[in-house]
């Protein structure tokens, strides 16, 4: 019967509508996959090329001096995680004759689990990397200390009661963070040997860590079953919370989300598109099959398992495609990470490319093919007025709700949806408004031989394709000057974030009395510093009167309250620092404190609260007057606590703390600083400010590979949309040359109706997604809203010639061939 | 019956194709002229050569022999840009399968060769033309609304628009049954009479063919007027 006959897939593969809607779907499947494996063996890469820095995937860090007990560490392994002991205490140290104060590590011998140990045999030896700690009985120490001592590799050098060989030379650990209590040189010994030193008694001041690394379910499992022991001095720390890098991989994790979520919505634009083309294309074989008796249902059943048959094809071949295109892309990341290519593919990850295909396929191609069991059989000899636009509406409505539910359910992001969603609306609305100014305005234009006015008849008489076209151009634009506005946004941040003149190293311990000395000599080296803050260490103790545990409810975690708090007196107020409620000192004022912003919300602190600190033995209250936001990624001294001069720390006991940038080349200054200075520490940081400018620059790179994808994609989608009309301009290309129309007419009258097509859109487009970007800066990336001129210039530009040379390309046959030849084919 | 002032001269004209395997020809040294205000029917059998001949003669296409004069200038040796401004103001069209643009209105297809001939009142003239054809009610609806022997009204509408000297029409009522053919063909007998145009049609129908004032017969590519080929190199 007929109907068989039509439903035949091979019959089906030789309509041009068929092959745009499955192709649509290729792209959009390839893209989602793609974007949907890169993201995560970009995450699974970057997370474990970051938790070098804490040297496993997760650290359990107490401070409240007890070991961690030996059965979490046993639960651990049962989850099948590996796990390494780490022991943190200052103490101090003999050798070479000398006494140094100094702080120890002692690591267990799987340490580290992540990231390696710089190290060196000896101070004129090759360094090397090394996946283990000293031995049993050995130490390592800093270089600075091997000098300070007087001590060489060889020697003895006496922890308490235990004498430890000095074998070598600890020029880096993966996980050396910065904290402030890293004070004085380091050493490192194995964990094995601490007992016998003796060092450690009951209140001494001593941290244990425990390194956990695993499979991530593994982690959150072991995670889950540990939580309810955990005490408050206990600390479970993911790389997620070490706050300079966090942001940046936050904000990357959220870009590539957007990237996913943008493709989901070119691709469903594609499919749209293709599917009501198609749809258009079949009302005359639907009517045909009515007229041989075929009933409506049966019609619906047939094209179905027709959609059916293109959705599994199209979804196949999508992943197919994928798959290379994924691999090119990480072979890409493998080599700036200079680590062995991860092949594997994360399956769990193609879900949102599948999803996408069904709902791309049920929410976009189905309904206006369902609809054309609505087809009225008396269309095979007249079709009646108004058929072609009835149910749009309804499409338009259940897309929305399709990709937004689809949005919504791929990155679990309320805010993005709704900035998209709003950039949308306020497309369309727009869209609306200039739709009728142009069927207004153009109304009167005639058209007379002149490219101009032709343009614009012809923009005038295709409203309805013009517009519609418009709409997905603008769409299409509007993703992609969102992505392109938060891409430079985000880059120009971290670039902001990380000046090539980041300070990289911090004096710590600088007493009152060597304050100027210092100034002068970092001065004299031409080292650009940062202000020298004085540093008063307090705790927080009561908050209104009220000791701060019971002020505080039970279930906020607020470690600030575990520690003691460095504390500061500054004038000026910082220049990355903002005023978010309250004022500032002013100056000569004496009375008050500025607390920082987040710290002052998990304390449930507002202005006017009294804070009361105890330093040593004194106690100090005072007003909050201000409240301020902190730039933490800065790498500058930052505080949580800030009075003003002359104020309640006055006559305190404080050391000053400073940071300046010193280049790899100019290192040897350190030395000069450290004879001249001994009781100052320096802490070096470059080598982290080094590993967080390599990670921020492969996600720059991966979001450059992801940008280029987007637009490729978004290319697609408007050739797509121009070769939908494909057939109807030639017929009135070669009509018009059998009028008479000459050929440079026509060339010009065209591009100029794509140019004027794209130019319109690509201004919609791009306010709307400035309107986007604006929402989802405010809430997402915490970056300031600026208008993108030159974006705002360009994009309409551009989209106006890329336009137009879709046009000229369209035309193509009907010049090169003669007008006969093409109306006969096209009869 | 060449006269003195020929619209239409055709010498030698050869048209051949290539083909994947060599060349096929379609028209073999055809000689022709066609007066001022003439009427000639092209009558002959599917495959014959009418169509080809017909484009050849509108200067749609360039044959690979021959001469043809289109109101004394040399069509066939004149650019494609050439003929197009030729075409704008000399020749009209009426098409089998009407070629009306889908997208566009019965006025707009109207005032389409209007508007290319840069004419600023294109509106009036081809609401009026619409009226002439009886589809002054019409006028905004598309070709997909209207019936066949309604959309070839709209295209000799068109096709007269121009005022065009010489009128190219491809089996007119081919597409029509008999009444609307009538009807159609009388439409286009009369507007060619009013206007003075010289009227050029290929057509399978005989009642039409007979109603011109001339008939040429194509067979196998060759020219012949009532039936009888010519001797090599004379005009008929």
């Amino acid at each position: 019967m007929a109907a068989t006959q039509l439903a035949r897939s091979n019959r089906d593969w030789r309509q041009r509508d068929v092959r745009v809607l499955v192709a649509a779907l290729i792209v959009a499947v390839a893209t989602v996959a793609t974007i949907a494996l890169y993201a995560s063996h970009l995450e699974r890469t970057l997370v474990t090329s970051a938790s070098a820095f804490l040297a496993g995937d997760r650290q359990l860090e107490r401070e409240n001096g007890q070991p961690v007990p030996q059965a979490w560490r046993d639960e651990a392994e049962r989850q099948g995680l590996a796990t390494a002991r780490m022991v943190e205490f200052s103490t101090m140290v003999f050798g070479g004759g000398n006494f140094q104060l100094v702080s120890v590590k002692a690591v267990s011998d799987s340490y580290p689990l992540r990231g390696q140990v710089e190290f060196q045999a000896d101070t004129d030896a090759p360094r090397q990397m090394l996946s283990h700690g000293p031995g049993p009985g050995d130490v390592w120490l800093n270089p600075r200390l091997l000098r300070l001592l007087g001590l060489e590799i060889g020697g003895t050098v006496e922890v308490g009661n235990r004498d430890l060989k000095v074998t070598g030379l600890l020029i880096r650990e993966p996980d050396a963070g910065f904290s402030m209590s890293a004070l004085a040189p380091r050493i490192m010994m194995h964990a094995d040997d601490v007992p016998a030193t003796g060092v450690i008694q009951p209140g001494s001041r001593v941290e244990y860590v425990n390194l956990f690394a695993g499979a991530d379910d593994a982690l959150e499992r072991f995670h889950a079953w540990l939580e309810p022991k955990l005490g408050p001095s206990d600390e479970w720390k993911s790389i997620q919370d070490g706050q300079a890098l966090s942001d940046s991989l936050t904000k990357a994790r959220r870009f590539l989300l957007l990237g996913g979520s943008l493709a989901v919505l070119l691709a469903s634009v594609a499919v749209a598109v293709a599917s009501r083309q198609y749809a258009m294309g079949q009302r005359d074989t639907v009517a045909l099959l009515k007229t041989l008796g075929v009933p409506g249902r049966r019609i619906s059943r047939l094209y179905r398992v027709r959609l059916l048959v293109w959705g599994m094809t199209g979804t196949l071949l999508g992943i197919l495609l994928a798959l290379p295109v994924f691999w090119g892309l990480a072979s890409l990341t493998a080599g700036m990470l200079d680590r062995k290519m991860d092949y594997s593919v994360d399956v769990l990850s193609l879900w949102p490319a599948l999803v996408t295909a069904l709902v791309a396929l049920f929410a976009f191609a189905y309904p206006p093919i369902q609809r054309l069991r609505r087809v009225p059989a008396m269309r095979v000899l007249r079709s009646q007025p108004g058929e072609a636009g009835r149910g749009v509406w309804m499409d338009v409505v259940i897309a929305v709700i399709a990709v937004f539910g689809l949005l919504w359910l791929y990155a679990g992001e309320l805010w993005m949806v709704l900035a998209l969603l709003g950039g949308l609306a306020a497309l369309l609305g727009i869209l609306a408004l200039a739709g009728w100014l142009l069927v207004l305005g153009l109304r009167r234009v005639v058209g007379s031989g002149n490219a101009w006015r032709l343009a614009l008849v012809g923009l005038y008489r295709h409203r309805r394709a013009s517009l519609s076209q418009i709409a997905v151009f603008a769409m299409t634009l509007m993703l992609a000057a969102t992505l392109i506005l938060v891409r430079s946004s985000l880059l120009d941040d971290w670039q902001a974030q990380l000046p090539a003149d980041a300070p990289n190293h911090f004096l710590i311990n600088i007493g009152p009395e060597a304050v100027d000395e210092v100034r002068d000599f970092l001065g004299k080296h031409d080292l650009s510093t940062d202000e020298l803050y004085p540093m008063v260490r307090g705790r927080l103790t009561e908050i209104n009167g009220k000791p701060v545990r019971e002020a505080v409810s039970k279930d906020r975690e607020v470690r600030a309250l575990n520690r003691e708090l460095n504390l500061t007196w500054m004038q000026d107020l910082p220049s990355d620092n903002q005023i978010v409620k309250g004022n500032w000192f002013q100056p000569g004022q004496t009375e008050g404190l500025s607390i920082e912003s987040e710290l002052a919300q998990r304390l449930g602190v507002t202005l006017g609260d009294r804070l009361t600190f105890t330093i040593g033995s004194q106690t100090i209250t005072e007003p909050v007057t201000s409240i301020r936001t902190v730039q933490w990624d800065s790498m500058k001294p930052n505080f949580y606590m800030v009075f003003p001069p002359g104020g309640a720390l006055d006559g305190l006991p404080a050391t000053w703390i400073t940071s300046f940038y010193l280049g790899s080349s100019r290192k040897g200054i350190l030395n000069d600083f450290t004879r001249r200075f001994p009781t100052i520490s320096v802490l070096e940081i470059d080598h982290i400010i080094d590993r967080i400018r390599e990670i921020v620059q492969q996600v720059t790179q991966a979001i450059e590979a992801i940008l280029a994808m987007i637009l490729a994609a978004a290319i697609v989608v408007m050739a797509a949309v121009v070769s939908a009309t494909l057939q109807d301009r030639q017929r009135e290309g070669a009509l018009l040359r059998t009028l008479g129309g000459r050929q440079r007419l026509l060339v010009n009258s065209t591009m100029l109706e794509f140019a004027l097509l794209g130019l319109f859109a690509g201004i919609l487009g791009v306010l709307a997604g400035e309107v986007a970007v604006w929402a989802l800066q405010y809430r997402m990336f915490e970056g300031a809203f600026h208008w993108h001129w030159r974006v705002v210039l360009l994009l309409p530009l551009v989209s106006a010639a890329v336009l137009a040379v879709f046009g000229r390309w369209q035309l193509n046959p009907v010049l090169r061939v003669s007008p006969m030849l093409l109306l006969r084919r096209l009869e | 019956m060449a006269t003195g002032s020929d619209i239409l001269k055709v010498t030698d004209l050869t048209h051949e194709v290539a083909l994947g395997s060599g060349t096929l020809r379609i028209l073999h040294n055809v000689n022709l002229s066609i007066g001022a205000g003439e009427s000639v029917a092209i009558v002959g059998r599917s495959g014959s050569g009418k169509t080809t001949l017909l484009g050849l003669l509108a200067g749609l296409d360039t044959p690979t022999h021959g001469r043809i004069e289109l109101d004394g200038q040399p069509i066939s040796q004149m650019s494609e840009d050439e003929r197009a401004s030729l075409r704008a103001r000399r020749v009209g069209f009426v098409f089998q399968s009407f070629q009306l643009l889908p997208a566009l209105t019965a006025l707009e297809n109207v005032m389409l060769p209007l508007e290319l001939a840069g004419q600023t009142d294109a509106s009036d003239q081809a609401t009026e033309l619409l009226r002439r054809v009886g589809l002054g009610e019409r006028l905004q609806h598309t070709p997909r609304q209207l019936s066949g022997g309604e959309q070839q009204r709209v295209a000799i509408a068109r096709a007269f628009a121009a005022h065009p000297k010489i009128l190219f029409a491809d089996e007119p009522t081919g597409n029509l049954d008999n009444n609307t053919g009538q009807a159609v063909s009388d439409l286009l007998m009369a507007l060619n009479r009013e206007q003075g145009t010289t009227l050029v049609m290929v057509t399978h129908d005989e009642h039409l063919a007979a109603r011109c004032g001339r008939q040429l017969h194509i067979e196998a590519g060759e020219v012949s007027e009532n039936g009888v080929v010519p001797a090599q190199g004379v005009a008929v």
